[in-house]
């Protein structure tokens, strides 16, 4: 199998220099990477069962196939064990499908991160943390899974920060921003269900992204208490027109919401109708172009064109009153979230 | 002694024929193709305005692409190809 690499070689004299020419080339994140020797490579292309040639994805707006051959070695380079490379290819299918759309997200001011969401079996079997510190540190397949899409879009696609990649400031998610839901503790059904797929089908989800905002309220025991307090602070955070929400309830507030029988549904709804801004107040604070019209101090402006846009995800430790939300970047028609089975 | 792999693309080799400028815009049809950025269509009917008024050009006319973070889709390219000399593409941020 190894004759079947193709990527060019380059021969150093030990792993030092391994690592020193990977950073020489410009292939790395700013952190150090683990050498991609073919043996490495080669396992983690068996473990997903690819041969090296197999197209993962044709990113359409850079010209650019790629390759389970480039996939594995920048999963190598990030540091993941071969068992993670079917979520690695599954979430790279997702940046590459059109309704992602590659080039906005991988290029734009705004600064997407790819928020990876994974669902099903897969999640407990590779110990993607669900759970305490979910946006991490902590757990190498939630860092090391993101690192090595976003060394794709790197190495393959093109996406160098300070050439093709322009975020003014982009986040700290931009180097892996990769969650689990808490499918055994929640209470609703999971993410990946709600968007088509069986239970025991695993999913990952990706959303091009801001970063997590956290709010909190510990003072109150009802669903309305608590999502009111996120309404509050969802209302103003967005850019006028996001495709997506994603809000993740942590243990103690999807315990209290759920306690009052809420569904993800109820949640949703809830959230749509208090999350919406007056023309009036989006004119003044400059988020609307255009002085403020007769009626616009009634007229209501939603946060998202739908419900369904807002993602709900039960995820986050079991203690502590604090939960997030997560603006998708962009627009509807720039970039929606998409889901990907794993296959393995 | 080890080997590592490249984990970039190595680029093909694709001929791309650019048209050559034209000496002069006098009796040229423009293409603006507008990104949908707040302005940029003002921005780019004002280029189009200057480029009739003061080269010569015989009309300036306006398409919109789907969105900024999008190539221009097939639709548009088809009718810029076939009714336009030259084009002006912008962004209005």
């Amino acid at each position: 199998m190894s004759a079947a690499l193709a990527s060019r070689r380059h021969r150093v004299a030990d792993l030092t220099e391994a690592i020193e020419l990977c950073y020489a080339k410009g292939w790395t994140d700013g952190l150090p990477v683990v050498p991609p020797t073919p043996d490495r490579v080669e396992a983690m292309l068996a473990a997903a069962r690819l041969r090296p040639d197999h197209e993962v994805t044709y990113v359409a707006h850079r010209a650019v196939s790629v390759t389970a051959e480039k996939v594995a070695i920048n999963a190598v380079m990030a540091g993941c064990r071969p068992e993670y490379m079917p979520v690695v290819v599954a979430a790279v299918e997702g940046i590459g499908d059109p309704r992602w759309s590659y080039h906005g997200p991988g290029t734009s001011t705004a600064g997407a991160g790819v928020l990876i969401i994974v669902n099903g079996p897969v999640a407990k079997e590779l110990d993607i943390n669900a759970g305490d510190n979910l946006f991490g540190p902590g757990w190498r397949s939630n860092l090391t899974i993101g690192r090595a899409v976003r060394l794709v879009m790197r190495n393959v696609c093109g996406s160098r920060p300070g050439t093709l990649d322009r975020g003014t400031l982009g986040h700290p998610g931009k180097l892996s921003y990769v969650i689990a839901e808490n499918e055994a503790e929640s209470p609703w059904p999971p993410l990946h269900v709600e968007r088509g797929f069986r239970p025991d089908q695993s999913a990952v989800t990706v959303v091009a992204a801001a970063g997590p905002r956290q709010f909190y309220n510990q003072l109150s025991n009802t669903a309305e208490g608590v999502l009111t307090t996120l309404a509050d602070d969802m209302r103003i955070s967005g850019n006028v027109g996001q495709p997506h929400y994603v809000v993740v309830l942590a243990g103690e507030h999807m315990l209290t919401i759920a306690g009052d029988g809420w569904t993800k549904a109820m949640i949703r709804d809830f959230l749509f109708e208090h999350t919406q801004n007056s023309y009036a107040h989006l004119r003044r604070t400059h988020l609307l172009a255009g002085d403020v019209q007769p009626g616009d101090e009634t007229r209501r402006r939603p946060l998202v064109e739908s419900p369904d846009d807002i993602l709900v995800v039960a995820a986050g430790g079991r203690a502590g009153a604090f939960s997030c939300y997560i603006p998708g970047w962009a627009g509807r028609r720039a970039s929606q979230a998409v889901t990907k089975e794993v296959t393995r | 002694m080890m080997e590592i792999l490249d984990p970039t693309v190595e680029a093909t080799i694709q001929p791309v024929k650019f048209v050559p400028r034209p000496d002069s815009l006098s009796g040229k049809r423009v293409g603006l193709v507008d990104n949908t950025k707040l302005n940029s269509d003002r921005l780019l009917q004002k280029i189009g305005d200057i480029l009739v008024a003061d080269y010569g050009a015989a009309e300036a006319r306006m398409w919109r692409k789907h969105n900024a973070s999008v190539p221009a889709h097939e639709e548009i390219v088809e009718e810029l190809r076939a009714s336009c000399d030259v084009m002006v593409a912008g962004i209005g941020d």
